[in-house]
């Protein structure tokens, strides 16, 4: 087992990206497997100094690719370390390989992504595409809005998949640049409370020659929905076990944080904002002024997405009259046209006895900056539905529109 | 929630995310029968390696050479017996069209298999007691005539069958041709002698001095014997029709040898020393006439070249080191002197057509060169003397009149060895006389037993190419080479030219055999299944095991098999032992049935829910 140096609480200024590393520090993790791209790199930038500098001992490897950093992450989880890996963008997409097996196999890999658009061309601003293809490929997975809610989702992270009744891998997201890049503070916990909240990690059947077993065995076709099956029920288990550990965060390190969905300005709000990740941030200060002005507007934000909380979703929204749904994300040809959000608001809201309105705006497209007036825009044409009792467009391409 | 109220039935358990013990453990792949996916099935075919092909009584030889590398000599010696009664005498004396036939000799040389045959050969010379027994007596008499490689080879495998056997020699020592034409040299009387004490002790009466045709007749055969085997051999030498041939000092190949071997010879030969005819039997006669005294032998051969001499080339190159000289392309047309050779007149000739059973043209427009010489010794070749034989069982050229079972009509004679395979395209070899020998003990036995004699029928499957092995798994490695006593002090003595392998040589040797199609228990297959699904329940030949439950049929252990034993077989070929795809689900057996249950009530239950 590696071991981290101890450490007691402080206020850093640290941008996101080495947020996440800190958070690796601090769950000393045994293996880290690194292959740059931007805007992940620089978190493996600072392990990479922590392990030279002796903070962390940790085996550091640098793989041919992202699908080696993923088999490298499999196997080592595979023989019972805590592994750390992350990528960004295209980079998340040529691991792709690796996603179900991982999580079929329940190895608790941890992987930080920093958004990056897809190609074409090599546009490298956030958009929340690449982790959200992976979507339903078994992982945990979140976004966090600014460095701090980073470096606790890691640690959260960690203690929630490896329960021994989830034992599944996460993806804890981050928006490139917004919060990857970003400085802020973030207060760094004394290591004795991580150690308190996180205990080492143990997986039932690790590889180890001394008790041979066999990982991923060739399996017959009747044999497989019994697995498929186990994996969804380590999917839905582990909502429970979010909320305790939630719990057990806040009382340990005293940041409470709705597992689910964060409401803001909500009491007495028609219209609200329904977004994932660092947007959040700008959108409060809209949202702020918007109610100077006597709107009644609001915002909920997802915190996580897998497990996804289908009642928790469907019993907050049917409070508000219109739902705004704000993508970052691309779901060509898919059912609003624009982006995966959507269908998964309204699926969840499918069942509600108050079913309000709900609009999909494509913005933040690209790693384009989402500007006040845009949520102003939004909230216009929200408000105008909630008027009118129906939508004129479903979707909305934020920017391209009168 | 979608997996409340879900349950895995009892069946369908399996560990948690699937994880089992490995496969190399127990019950490791017992959760996974993987077997269905497959389309080919790995099977152990064994070939039959070109050697033992080759081999003129088919021995194991690859067989035997494997067992010796693992060390198991007497296994080994157990095993060569089955088709060879005396490995001592081959093991010396054979020409080894096994060497020839050889895969290895393709790659870099062949293996030295006549020597580790003598070694095996010698090993059981001194054994206290044969590993051979006779077999279970069936009370039935049989007479073998001839104690040559082909009778002797018979009387054996008779006598293993369980029949009372009698041998009729009609020289006073048995051991025919093994004895009268194989100088001591290469086959020391002693080795001999002892083989023929192994068919004693099988109980098998040895009666010499007894002539078929004047101490017993045909008719007394038939009587006396519930069969017999005919193994005269080739009793008679071949003239050279060459006028005065009938004078002193004119000596003939192999009653010269025989003579020696019987130790009645009387001859004491002169200086000079001519021996007419080109294969083996004139290389022995000459190699023989320098250790009798002749000083200067010349070896005169109608071929006209070496090539062409229908002669072991080891042989010719020993007897040449040993210094006889050679002249080709000559026919003796006179031999001349006053009552005794004085010289031999020679004319050019050539055989005009194939070697060995050609005429020869004569070039007598050239005059003739006159060749000095003390002796002569004509060695063109033998015939019979069948004068006991019924007519109706001759050959025009003058051999006994078989079927191809080698039986005389629907008698209860046989024959076996020169005197039916002379002039049939078969080299007169001690190898051929003894499979001669063996096979027709088997025929006999077959018709004694009043079963119908059957050719075989199922074609056999030769490896001869090396594509057909893996050869990345041999690398080049030299022959081992048994040693010679040196020329000039050998060509003075009777004793044994070539050496004997040491134990470690025929370890080593043995351990250059490819096994050619034949599987050798060499791990391989085991080694490189990826699952593994290959069972090696005890490290020896053929009892590897293809857990044919889980092998999904990659094709690794075929492609790898260094031998080419695996074969690759289209399952479909298969009825038993195979998961098909089409009875994949009897895993659990009815689930499609009920299935198909459910659906026919499906209706009515939907209702009654309601």
């Amino acid at each position: 087992m590696a071991t981290a140096t101890a450490a007691k609480k402080k206020m850093v200024r640290i941008n996101g990206c080495v947020a996440a590393a800190q958070a690796a520090k601090y769950a000393d993790v045994d293996v880290i497997a690194a292959y740059p791209i931007r805007p992940y790199t620089a978190t493996m930038m600072a392990l990479a100094q922590m392990v030279a500098n002796g903070e962390l001992d940790a085996e550091y490897i640098v793989a041919d690719s992202e699908h080696s950093q993923l088999s490298i992450s499999h196997g080592a989880s595979s023989c019972g370390a805590r592994v750390f890996t992350g990528s960004s963008g295209v980079g998340v997409q040529f691991a792709y390989e690796l996603y179900s097996p991982i999580s079929g196999s329940r190895m608790p890999v941890q992987m930080m992504i920093a958004d990056r658009t897809l190609d074409p061309p090599g546009d490298f601003g956030s958009e929340h595409t690449d982790a959200l293809s992976t979507r339903d490929m078994g992982w945990l997975m979140g976004w966090s809005c600014d460095a701090q809610e980073a470096f606790d989702n890691h640690l959260m992270a960690y203690r929630i998949g490896e329960d021994p009744r989830v034992l599944l891998p996460q993806m804890v997201c981050q928006d490139g640049f917004f919060v990857s890049h970003i400085t802020s503070d973030v207060e760094l916990p004394d290591s004795g409370q991580v150690k308190e909240f996180l205990p080492p990690y143990k997986h039932p059947y690790p590889l180890d020659p001394r008790h041979p077993v066999s990982h991923g065995p060739q399996i017959m076709p009747e044999q497989g929905p019994p697995l498929q099956l186990e994996r969804a029920r380590a999917m839905e288990d582990s909502m429970a076990v979010i909320e305790e550990v939630h719990d057990e965060f806040a009382k340990i390190f005293g940041r409470r944080y709705d597992p689910w969905v964060e409401e803001f300005m909500t009491d007495g709000a028609d219209v609200v904002f329904f977004l994932q990740g660092a947007h959040a941030v700008t959108a409060r200060f809209a949202i702020q002024h918007m109610r100077d002005k006597g709107l009644k507007v609001g915002l909920v934000r997802l915190r996580t997405i897998r497990p996804y909380p289908t009642d928790r979703v469907k019993e907050v929204l049917s409070k508000f009259k219109v739902v705004g749904v704000i993508e970052t994300n691309m779901g060509l040809g898919g059912v609003s046209s624009g982006g995966v959000l959507y269908g998964e608001v309204c699926a969840a809201l499918y069942e509600s006895d108050r079913r309000p309105l709900v609009l999909s705006f494509m913005a933040g497209m690209g790693g384009e900056a989402i500007v006040l007036k845009e949520f102003y825009w939004m909230a216009e044409r929200m408000l105008d539905a909630q008027k009118r009792g129906k939508i004129e467009k479903r979707t909305h391409w934020v920017g391209f529109e009168e | 929630m979608s997996t409340k109220g879900t349950h895995i039935p009892e069946r369908l358990k399996i560990p948690f995310a699937g994880i089992t013990p490995a496969p190399t453990q127990e019950k490791g792949q017992d959760l996974f029968p993987t077997g269905n996916w497959r389309s080919i099935r790995p099977v152990y075919r064994d070939k039959l390696p070109p050697c033992n092909n080759a081999c003129g009584t088919n021995e194991k030889i690859q067989g035997y050479l494997d067992l010796v590398k693992r060390g198991k000599y007497l296994d080994a010696y157990a095993l060569i017996k089955e088709d060879m009664p005396f490995p001592s005498v081959t093991g010396r004396v054979c020409y080894h069209p096994c060497e020839q036939a050889c895969n290895r000799g393709k790659y870099d040389e062949a293996i030295s298999i006549r020597a580790v045959e003598r070694f095996l050969g010698d090993l059981g010379q001194a054994l206290k007691r044969d590993v051979v027994k006779a077999g279970k007596s069936n009370g039935k008499k049989v007479a073998v005539v001839g104690s040559g490689p082909a009778g002797h080879s018979a009387a054996y495998q008779l006598a293993r069958l369980g029949y009372g056997v009698t041998i009729l020699e009609k020289s006073p020592k048995a051991g025919g041709l093994n004895r009268g034409g194989i100088p001591d040299w290469v086959l020391p009387q002693d080795v001999l002698e002892r083989e023929i004490k192994r068919l004693v002790e099988l109980g098998i009466t040895i009666r010499t001095n007894v002539e078929v045709g004047k101490d017993v007749s045909w008719d007394d055969l038939k009587k006396d014997y519930d069969a017999v085997v005919l193994a005269v051999g080739l009793t008679e030498p071949n003239s050279v029709r060459a006028e005065g041939e009938n004078k002193d000092g004119v000596l003939y190949g192999l009653p010269f040898l025989r003579d020696i071997g019987m130790g009645t010879s009387k001859v004491k030969l002169g200086a000079r020393v001519a021996v007419i005819g080109g294969g083996n039997t004139a290389i022995d006669c000459a190699r023989e006439a320098l250790r009798q005294g002749a000083v200067e032998v010349t070896m005169i051969t109608v071929e006209g070249n070496r090539e062409e001499m229908p002669a072991s080339p080891e042989d010719l190159h020993d007897m040449l080191e040993e210094g006889v000289e050679l002249m080709h392309g000559h026919a003796v047309t006179a031999v001349l002197g006053n009552g005794k050779v004085e010289t031999l007149q020679l004319h050019p000739a050539r055989f005009s057509g194939a070697i060995n059973a050609s005429p020869i043209t004569v070039n007598r427009e050239v005059p003739a060169e006159q060749f000095h010489v003390d002796h002569v010794i004509i060695a063109v070749g033998q015939h019979a003397s069948l004068a006991w034989l019924p007519a109706e069982f001759k050959t025009e050229r003058g051999t006994i009149k078989i079927d191809r079972f080698g039986r005389l009509g629907d008698t209860n004679f046989f024959a076996a060895g020169d005197i039916v395979q002379l002039g049939s395209g078969q080299p007169l070899m001690v190898v051929n006389a003894v499979g001669d020998g063996k096979r027709v003990a088997f025929n006999l036995d077959k018709v004694m037993r009043g079963e119908s004699l059957e050719p075989r029928t199922i074609p056999i499957d030769v490896i001869f190419d090396l594509n057909r092995m893996n050869m990345t798994y041999f690398p080049h490695f030299p022959r081992v080479h048994q040693t010679l006593l040196p020329p000039a002090s050998r060509r003075k003595t009777q004793q044994e030219v070539i050496q004997a392998f040491t134990e470690e040589q025929a370890v080593e040797e043995a351990g250059r055999c490819f096994s050619c199609g034949t599987c050798n228990a060499c791990d391989n297959c085991y080694l490189v299944c990826p699952e593994p699904c290959i069972a090696r329940p005890a490290r020896s030949n053929g009892l590897y095991k293809i857990l044919v439950d889980y092998c999904k049929g990659c094709r690794v252990c075929i492609e790898e098999c260094p031998t080419g034993c695996l074969e690759g077989v289209p399952e479909l070929d298969f009825d038993t032992g195979v998961v098909r795809m089409d009875t994949a689900f009897a895993i659990s057996p009815g689930l499609h049935g009920r299935q198909a249950e459910e659906l026919r009530h499906l209706g009515e239950r939907a209702a009654k829910n309601i």
